[in-house]
């Protein structure tokens, strides 16, 4: 994999020399008057390997080590509705990641009905998928990091439980599906839920509200367990350049064979369940977010229901020294609530806290290199202390 | 002087007075010489700078229409999944207008088309409205200030990273601008960093002789000195077609139709 990010790597340097010369497309491409729209989004990342699994989104794929290609397309039919699409790749796998219709139902008034493969309508962080919206290149902790949860397995005990703490990346349970695979992150950034999202803005307010089939950590085409998801934003502009957003969401998380097979029946009891509050300020060269998350997941342990809670906080910030050029730095903390083992009382999984440094330099408006420097303590796993240069080239049309 | 009849008349005084006027009379005779020798120095051909251009009896104009058949999409905003909408409208953009200027590769390096102007720096602004900046194209003399007013409710960050011009305005909002001063000629391409859709081209030239079309396609350059000079028509990102022309020692009019294709 490394020699594939390596040659993408090698092939971007090349293909932004080219552009530089050349004058690749900078702009998105338009057909049919603006009917049909294309953008695409290249990036290539490398960075050394990290044997304690602290960058990995998916079992496969750690987010700093990776060639990701994404292709986007709107299709205006007419002034009421549009359709949009994404096809990812990551490191060559590719995958349909978003395919939804827009409905604009008045054309007077500002409400979207989106319908289909939708974006999450939950927090911030989850509308900067793109990575020219990142600062870093480094996703946020709560987007990213696999804690120990997995929606088609529980553990039989909380022993079961804490064993699997800091092996987000490839844990297995005794109850459910047997084979080991990766756990879920707090908030899903690689894969959209299914459903019915609506969004309205009036004045400085804007609320969205959706219908989805998964969960905030574990987003479904198909559902899996009968309970439906609901997520709703709201977000304020009290003055220029300031956002402050809050969301929730609640889901049926466990999955239906897991219930089955210990005979519970499919109640919206084993929900996950989220709070978050964020908040984006710019002004001048500056930009500065945060965003906290409460989560808490309600899994059959044994004989009792054991709601399993997870906080985290992160806050980042972004300043343009000259034009072109800019530095930045995320710190974050995950922490999860204690449980009761045989031998000992811990949080559930090991928590987590990540410093990011970095910084970028626009070769074009479109081709950006970046740099960037992690640090990583984790309070538990076999692993406790991972520190990674990284290097990234962006080039986005 | 009206004040010598409303005071009485001092035969001492009177004498005094005489003479101080006869002093102020030849001071101002001397001031009014200077000033017509440094008038003298200053014209063409008369000593001190040297001239930008050899006398002429007259300047002439060239005019007319550029007609665009060349079809250019709107730029439009990524198409952004992750994206829940209910955004505002963006503006059409004016992807009409061109720039037609004159080139004169002859033109001897102190022509007014090889110098810069001098004097006060003359403004002009482009604003940003509804996610668009207005004009999309705007051509100016090397030393103007442009203003960049937002007029939006949202925040915008203007910057370019043109060779003509790198610059970042950092970001502001409604109400505020901010200023440039582009002192190389060439093409400054402006973003704004925070929406992707926003592009406009700033046009830096180092003579006076441009201009912006209008938006029946004419377009009309005045006191043009007389040479031998190539019209050309610029149009969202390259030279697009192109005239030569010589205006006569006599000046007059001259039409010159161009095509984008």
């Amino acid at each position: 994999m490394c020699r594939c990010v390596l040659l993408a790597a090698s092939f971007l340097i090349a293909v932004a020399a080219h552009a530089a010369a050349q004058g690749l497309p900078s702009e998105p491409l338009a057909f049919g008057d603006g009917r049909v729209v294309l953008g695409g989004d290249v990036t290539a990342t490398i960075a050394p390997s990290d044997p304690g699994f602290f960058t990995y989104g998916t079992y496969e794929h750690s987010s700093l080590r990776e060639l990701r290609m994404s292709l986007s397309a709107r299709i205006r039919a007419n002034s009421r509705l549009s359709l949009l699409a994404e096809v990812r790749s990551q490191n060559l796998e590719v995958t349909p990641f978003a395919l939804y219709a827009r409905i604009r139902p008045f054309e007077s008034a500002p409400l979207d009905i989106q319908v289909g493969r939708i974006p999450p309508t939950f927090g911030r962080a989850s509308r900067l998928l793109y990575a020219r919206d990142n600062p870093l290149i480094g996703l946020p902790l709560a987007y990213q990091y696999l804690t120990s949860l997995r929606p088609d397995a529980v553990p039989a005990t909380a022993d079961e439980l804490l064993t699997m703490r800091a092996r987000g990346w490839l844990a297995g349970y005794s109850v459910g599906n047997a084979s080991l695979t990766a756990g879920v992150p707090v908030a899903s950034a690689f894969s959209f839920d299914t459903g019915v999202q609506a969004t309205s803005a009036w004045r400085r307010i804007t609320l969205s509200g959706a219908v989805t089939s998964g969960t905030l950590s574990n987003p479904r085409v198909a559902d899996d367990n009968g309970g439906k998801q609901v997520q709703a934003r709201v977000t304020v502009r009290p003055a220029p350049g300031l956002e402050i957003g809050s969301s929730f969401a609640r889901g049926a998380f466990v999955s239906r064979a897991v219930l089955r097979s210990l005979d519970q029946p499919l109640t919206d009891s084993f929900v996950q369940q989220a709070y978050g509050l964020d908040m984006e300020y710019g002004r001048r060269h500056w930009l500065v977010r945060a965003e906290g998350i409460a989560s808490e997941w309600r899994i059959p342990l044994g004989t009792t229901t054991q709601p399993l809670r997870t906080s985290v906080g992160s806050v980042e910030g972004r300043y343009a020294f000259l034009p072109g050029m800019y530095a930045a730095a995320r710190l974050e903390h995950l922490a999860f609530s204690r449980i009761h083992g045989s031998s000992a009382t811990l949080p559930w999984d090991a928590p987590v806290t990540r410093l990011e440094i970095g910084g970028g330099y626009y070769i074009r408006r479109n081709i950006v290199a970046r740099g960037s420097w992690q640090l990583n303590q984790r309070d538990g796993g076999r692993i406790r202390s991972a520190s990674f240069g990284a290097a990234q080239l962006l080039y986005w049309f | 002087m009206r004040w010598t009849h409303r005071l009485p008349p001092d035969t001492a005084d009177d004498a005094r007075r005489t003479r101080r006027r006869r002093t102020a009379s030849w001071q101002r005779h001397l001031r009014i010489a200077l000033l017509a020798l440094v008038a003298l120095v200053h014209l063409p051909g008369l000593g001190g700078e040297p001239p930008l251009v050899e006398a002429q009896s007259g300047t002439g104009s060239i005019r007319g229409r550029v007609d665009i058949r060349r079809i250019v999409s709107a730029p439009q905003a990524r198409p952004n999944v992750a994206d829940l909408s209910a955004q505002a409208k963006i503006e059409a953009h004016d992807l009409q207008r061109a720039v037609v200027f004159l080139d004169a590769p002859d033109v001897p390096e102190r022509s007014p088309l090889r110098a810069a102007p001098r004097g006060t720096p003359v403004r002009a602004r482009m604003d940003q409205r509804n996610e668009t900046f207005l004009p999309h194209v705007l051509a100016v003399t090397t030393g103007t200030l442009v203003d960049f007013p937002n007029n939006d409710q949202t925040f915008h960050n203007v910057f370019s990273l043109s060779k003509t011009k790198r610059f970042d305005l950092g970001r502001y909002g409604r109400g505020e601008q901010e200023t440039v001063r582009f002192e190389r000629a060439g093409i400054v391409r402006v973003f704004c960093d925070i929406h992707s859709h926003m592009s406009a081209f700033v046009l830096v030239f180092n003579h006076p002789f441009h201009t912006t079309t209008a938006d029946d396609g004419r377009y009309r350059i005045d006191n043009v000195p007389p040479g031998t000079y190539t019209v050309t028509v610029w149009h969202e990102g390259a030279a697009r077609d192109s005239r030569s022309i010589t205006i006569p020692a006599t000046g007059g009019v001259m039409d010159v139709d161009l095509l984008v294709q």
